[in-house]
Parts: C-alpha cells; sequence; structure tokens
C-alpha cells in the first residue's frame, strides 16, 4: 500500500508539472483549479478505480467521468495524454491555433466525455447517463467532479434530490472543495457549508476527505462498485486551490490565470521543492 | 382524426412506438395529458418526472441519449425553453445531442393565465441555435407525423404544441417532407402562416376572396423548411403576407425576409404579428380578445391586408 500510494504521489508531482508547464506555455489555463483536483485524478485514472481502455475510448463497459468543473481542463487532458489516448505532444498545442483543445473541456477530445465549462450541467448530465445505466441494466459506475462554487447553481440541487429519489447508486459526485471562487472565498460569498449536511439531506451517502490525501481518496472511492448503499454517494474533498504552488495558493485572484516571467519560474520551483519535502 | 388536442394526438403516436422500442423515454417536467395517462400505466419504466425543474430535464435527457435513449422532454411551452436555454444551447445546440423539447402552450395558448404562460418569442431564439429543428405543429395529423419523425432525429428539435384543439387540415398520409405547404392557391401571392395562426391565415385568405383579393395560404410548418423550393415557389409572386402569433423582432415573418433577401428576390411582404410598442398582454377574455390588443385580429388583419394589397 505504501509503494503504491507513493507511486500515486509521484504521478501527482508529475501530472502538477506538466501541467503547470503547459499552461505556462500556453499562457493561459486555470492553473489553480487543476492543483486542487489533481489527486483526485490521480486516484481515478492511475488508483485503478476507474475502467477505461485508451485503444477503445468509446467502450461500452468503460466507466464515465464526466468533468463538470470544465476548467480543470488541463488537467484532464494531461492525464489522458498520459494513458495513451494521444499523443502527449499535443499538450504543447493547448489553447493555440492548430490544438485540438482549449481552456475549457470539450468532447471532441478522445476520452473526454462531454463538452463543459458552463456550470452546473456536466453533472446533471452524469445523472442522465446513470439513469440510462440503469434502464440499460449496464453496470458501469459514473463519477462526476463538481467545483464547490459550481454548487451555486441551483441546477445541481434539481439534480441531486433527483438523484437520490431515483437511488442512483451508480452515480458518485466528487466536489472539490478548494473553498474559492473567481472574486473571493464561498464562505465570504454566500456560505456553501455545512456542505456535508446539505448533501446529506438531500438524500446522499456523504464521505468527508481530504482532497489531497491518496489514502482518504482511495479509501472513500475504492469500494464504490460494491457500495450496498441505495443512495448515490458524494465524496467532499477538501481541498487548496493552488496546491502544491504556495505564491498561487488560496490566492482567489489566481483563478484562470497562468503565472507569467518570474512568477512562473517562481512556480516552478515552489512545485519542485514541495515535491523534495515530502 | 378525433377532434382532441394536440399533444395527445402527439403522445399517441410515441405511446404506439414506445411499446415497441424502449429506448423512447417521457420527460415530464410535472407535465401530463391524457393520452400520457396510458404511456405511465403499460410504460412505467419509460416514464421519468423530474419536477417542475426543466434545467434537470434537460441534461437529464441528453444525459440519457449519450447511451442511445431518445427523450421527450415535455412541459409548459415557455419554461420547457426559456428557463432550460442555456442547457439546450450547451447539450442540443453545441453538443449536437438529440433530444425532443415538447412545449404545449405556444403562442397564447394558456390565454387566461397571462403574459408569464405566452410564448411569443422562441420562434426566434430556438431558430438562432443550429443543430434545431422546429416544429410548428397545425393539426392533428401532422402532430402525429413529428412524433414519428422525431424519434429517428439524429439532432434536437422544438415541437411546439398550442395547447388548444385546432381544426384538421391535413390528410391522414399528407407528406411533411418540405417544411411548407401550400393549402390554399391564389393568384396574387400568398399568406403564410405558423401553427394556430395558419388557420388564422386560412379565414384571412377566405375573407380577402370575397373582396376579390385571391391569395393562398402556405403553412410554414418547419423551421428550417426546404429553403430553396420555398423561395422557388414564392419568388413570382405579386406579395406576400406573413402572420404569427409571435412577435416580428426575429419570428417566422422574419425567417421569410431573410430567405427571400438572400435569395436576391425584392417582394412586398407586410409581416402581421406582434410589436414591441404593446409590450406584453394582461388582457383576459379569450384568445381573441389578446389578438384584438395587438391588433391580429380578424378585422384588423383584413383591414391591413386589403390595404396592403391594393
Amino acid at each position: 500500500m505504501v509503494n503504491f500510494i507513493d507511486r500515486l504521489q509521484a504521478k501527482s508531482y508529475e501530472v502538477r508539472t506538466r501541467v503547470l508547464e503547459t499552461c505556462i506555455k500556453a499562457g493561459t489555463g486555470h492553473v489553480t483549479s487543476c492543483m486542487s483536483c489533481t489527486e483526485i485524478l490521480v486516484a481515478l485514472y492511475y488508483g485503478g478505480l476507474l475502467r477505461f481502455d485508451p485503444e477503445d475510448e468509446t467502450w461500452q463497459e468503460r466507466d464515465r467521468f464526466f468533468l463538470s468543473k470544465g476548467q480543470a481542463s488541463p488537467l484532464l487532458y494531461t492525464i489522458l495524454a498520459d494513458c495513451g489516448f494521444y499523443d502527449v505532444s499535443q499538450l504543447e498545442m493547448f489553447a493555440q491555433d492548430n490544438g485540438m483543445f482549449g481552456v475549457h473541456l470539450q468532447k471532441s477530445v478522445p476520452g473526454v466525455e462531454i463538452t463543459c465549462g458552463s456550470l452546473g450541467q456536466g453533472f446533471g448530465m452524469a445523472a442522465g447517463v446513470a439513469l440510462a445505466a440503469k434502464m440499460n441494466r449496464e453496470n458501469y459506475l459514473i463519477y462526476s467532479l463538481l467545483g464547490d462554487g459550481e454548487c451555486y447553481e441551483g441546477a445541481i440541487w434539481e439534480t441531486a434530490m433527483f438523484a437520490s429519489h431515483n437511488r442512483l447508486n451508480n452515480l458518485v459526485a466528487i466536489i472539490d472543495r478548494n473553498g474559492l471562487c473567481v472574486t473571493d472565498f464561498t464562505e465570504n460569498i454566500v456560505a456553501l457549508e455545512p456542505l456535508d449536511e446539505r448533501w446529506e439531506s438531500f438524500g446522499w451517502d456523504v464521505i468527508r476527505v481530504n482532497g489531497h490525501s491518496l489514502e482518504e481518496l482511495m479509501l472513500a472511492l475504492g469500494d464504490a462498485r460494491s457500495r450496498r448503499s441505495t443512495r448515490p454517494l458524494c465524496v467532499i474533498a477538501d481541498t487548496v486551490k493552488g496546491q502544491g504552488i504556495d505564491s498561487l495558493s488560496n490566492i482567489p485572484l489566481w483563478h484562470g490565470l497562468a503565472p507569467k516571467g518570474t512568477d512562473a519560474e517562481k512556480a516552478r520551483q515552489e512545485l519542485k521543492r514541495r515535491y523534495e519535502n515530502g | 382524426m378525433d377532434n382532441i388536442a394536440l399533444r395527445d394526438a402527439f403522445w399517441n403516436r410515441i405511446f404506439e412506438i414506445a411499446q415497441t422500442n424502449t429506448d423512447i423515454i417521457v420527460v415530464s417536467a410535472d407535465m401530463g395529458a391524457p393520452a400520457l395517462d396510458q404511456f405511465r400505466r403499460y410504460c412505467p419504466d419509460q416514464f421519468v418526472n423530474v419536477g417542475i425543474a426543466e434545467q434537470n430535464g434537460l441534461v437529464l435527457s441528453a444525459g440519457m441519449a449519450m447511451e442511445g435513449k431518445h427523450c421527450f422532454l415535455y412541459g409548459i411551452a415557455p419554461f420547457v425553453t426559456f428557463r432550460c436555454l442555456e442547457q439546450i444551447r450547451v447539450s442540443c445546440s453545441l453538443m449536437d445531442i438529440p433530444v425532443t423539447i415538447v412545449g404545449v402552450g405556444v403562442g397564447f395558448g394558456y390565454d387566461e393565465s397571462g403574459p408569464t404562460h405566452h410564448l411569443i418569442e422562441d420562434i426566434a431564439i430556438m431558430r438562432s441555435m443550429p443543430n434545431m429543428t422546429i416544429h410548428n405543429v397545425t393539426d392533428n395529423v401532422m402532430a402525429a407525423a413529428v412524433a414519428q419523425e422525431s424519434c429517428g432525429m439524429k439532432s434536437a428539435n422544438y415541437v411546439r404544441l398550442d395547447r388548444q384543439v385546432l381544426p384538421a387540415v391535413y390528410e391522414k398520409d399528407a407528406d411533411f417532407s418540405t417544411g411548407f405547404a401550400v393549402l390554399r392557391e391564389g393568384e396574387q401571392g400568398y399568406i403564410i402562416g405558423e401553427g394556430a395562426m395558419t388557420h388564422q391565415a386560412l379565414a384571412l385568405a377566405e375573407a380577402l376572396a370575397e373582396r376579390g383579393i385571391s391569395m393562398g395560404v402556405i403553412d410554414m410548418y418547419r423551421i428550417t423548411c426546404e429553403e430553396a423550393a420555398f423561395v422557388a415557389l414564392v419568388k413570382d409572386c405579386d406579395r406576400l403576407i406573413t402572420i404569427e402569433e409571435h412577435f416580428l423582432a426575429g419570428g417566422m415573418g422574419s425567417y421569410v425576409l431573410e430567405l427571400l433577401n438572400d435569395s436576391g428576390v425584392m417582394l412586398p411582404v407586410k409581416r402581421l404579428g406582434l410589436s414591441h410598442e404593446k409590450g406584453y398582454s394582461y388582457t383576459y377574455g379569450g384568445r381573441h380578445k389578446i389578438h384584438e390588443y395587438y391588433g391580429i385580429d380578424m378585422p384588423t388583419i383584413l383591414a391591413k391586408a386589403e390595404d396592403f394589397m391594393k
């Protein structure tokens, strides 16, 4: 287990580094939004949680992953490239002329299920897939990663109450609870807490974890396939926006930006130091 | 077909299809219809009630469509379009996922309910999006045909159903492939209608004929229609009149003007519809009273048409 977690941690560092370099080169991209959910996606894609096949991206039995917070696309694009859905060199072309992808998620990219950038929609589509899977008696799981700020969208709660009422226990919502929106902290804007109690009151099983602890994430998500509960599962992952790069962390104004010049070099050094110091 | 509401003619056909095609799903935003009662009874696994939650209904339908279902999202017309408009834009138009949006009560169908329930901007907005076909349903034969056609569509469509019973216009096996139909021939031009206003157009043509003015009638039942064929049909007319229960800005009349202009056809066209100056109406006492408020009642449009045809 220790070696396994160590390997995932090393992968998290590798992915973060590549996301940072991709966004620095492009001069754009939501760097801090990616950093907060890196361990979540690493757990899903490298921790053996998600079933997928890069050789057959529309494999019917694959688990579906819906990145509802579509602004974290550089992270997913990096991982999909690394997993073999397309060549890693494509990342060099992120948000550039003749590139295959831009700042927000698009379904034309191999391995990507949906186009997403408008918040509050990917989660509902995931619920639709979960409902169809039940109707079709198929056993794959549907994971959706939501931003915490996305939970301001009323449509999220329409879907949340629908999913529990219809016992969509094949649906897993993971909330990247980094506490920040574009302009301010969520608890200053309109308080989201107690977020776990709110999801529970909507009929979901809720587990709250440290979203940067791969051990906690693996424990929370590891038995998603064998759960006996009839309720859908919500994992609230407490995270830090910009995790791994101190100068970008927890600062609202870094939302949606890529560091440039000396800021970029500083970010590189901080990320490297953070990993070397464990 | 029996003198039933358009929605019942529509749902009766969907019920027939759904009994052998389990991928047909009705997603209701807390809306019913007599014809849906039997659907719920005999196809309960294919009926999903999302409650008064159109946004969830739309994305849920799109998600199901990704797994091979064809969903009919059903609700009161203004809410099943505008409340979830951005979801329609992203899922149906941008991602090109086929969902059939079925709205009941277009125009002033909910006459006594007031302007929150009137829908007089939807053609303009829905036709501005790619991958979206609009069906202006004219009678029960067409309602059933559109139901059937919707099941096989590869992109999204929006079915505009009048809330009220409309008289029969079409024969049982009518061809609905072109998107428009000539319902009456005339020598001086055509009056073009949509949905309930096609019936008004027929009445107007009759009244004009009594005054020695010979106008035909075209039912613009689908947007977009087969545009080249439409332009070829009307390009040599003296005059065209469009009539719609919709704001003039961007509606069916605008569509006709665009087709003519972009084809280089310069033809006098009189658009009859709702002006922004009149705004929204809190008029009660029946649909005809609302028509009077906006000046699309029969005496007014007859006078306007006569003046235009001079």
